[in-house]
């Protein structure tokens, strides 16, 4: 297991979050977990929180369907719009609340990369049809973020 | 949560502003004294300076005569808590993934 890295940048036009993370599984075993319902109802969310599956139609143009359950009751659903499969390799979806044409839906990309015997290096980044949308779902300013500015504050401030 | 968060972004996607930040992370200061690392006028630090007032990162006194600027903890905690959330969201999801890729592979 390794640290999780987040980078946030924001050109004008493409809003963006990125992460990378290490995990203990060949990119085919880590790619399921990622298209199997029963894995990601287990996985998916923070602490806390469960999620019932309503539907879920792994094929390009089909849906995952499901309602995250906060541990404060709040209920939050979810759909994935699958664009782009290629087994072990990379996943490309369209998240949004599960109503018809979401204005605040996002793009994922997902990639699998081997780095290693048993070792896969997850890539995901989340593009935002503008500012306003990822604002909307992220509650996000529109710009690069000064992360270790701000994470260096915090420590001084201790806040 | 409410929207300043973008203004608070947005003041720090700036590498000035985020130098004077770290500047008065060693303690408060005067205008003039900030723009002394710039090459710039105090009119174009002051103008920085308002911008992050206005993120809530910074604090100008009122009573001393130069105004001593300081960092103000509000804005900055709030942007920290957004980022927390966010994650957190991921660090505990994918916690929660090494977990069940090791249950599954011991299956195997």
């Amino acid at each position: 297991m390794t640290t999780m890295k987040v980078t946030a940048s924001a050109p004008e036009d493409h809003p963006t979050i990125s992460m990378e993370r290490e995990f203990d599984a060949p990119p085919d075993v880590l790619f399921r977990a990622h298209s199997d319902p029963d894995a990601l109802k287990i996985w998916y969310g923070p602490d806390g929180f469960t999620n019932t599956v309503i539907a879920m139609d792994f094929r390009i143009g089909g849906q995952f369907r499901f309602i995250m359950h906060g541990p404060d009751g709040t209920d939050y659903s979810n759909r994935m719009t699958f664009r782009e499969i290629v087994p072990a390799k990379r996943l490309a979806y369209l998240h949004g609340s599960d109503i018809e044409n979401d204005p605040n839906a996002f793009d994922v990309v997902a990639t699998f990369e081997a780095i290693g015997k048993n070792r896969t290096l997850l890539k995901k980044i989340s593009v935002f049809p503008s500012v306003e949308a990822r604002n909307a779902v992220m509650k996000f300013g529109a710009v690069e973020l000064g992360m270790q500015t701000l994470e260096k504050l915090a420590t001084y401030l201790k806040v | 949560m409410p929207d300043h968060l973008s203004t608070t972004f947005k003041a720090l996607a700036d590498p000035t502003r985020r130098a004077i930040l770290a500047r008065l992370a060693l303690g408060e200061t005067s205008v003039m004294e900030l723009a002394k690392p710039f090459d710039m006028s105090l009119p174009a630090v002051s103008q920085h300076l308002k911008v992050l007032q206005s993120a809530g990162l910074v604090k100008r006194g009122r009573d001393a005569q130069w105004r001593p600027c300081t960092l103000d903890a509000r804005g900055i905690k709030d942007a920290t808590q957004w980022l927390e959330q966010y994650r957190k969201f991921w660090d505990e999801s994918f916690g929660k993934l090494d977990k069940y890729l090791k249950d599954v592979q011991s299956k195997e």
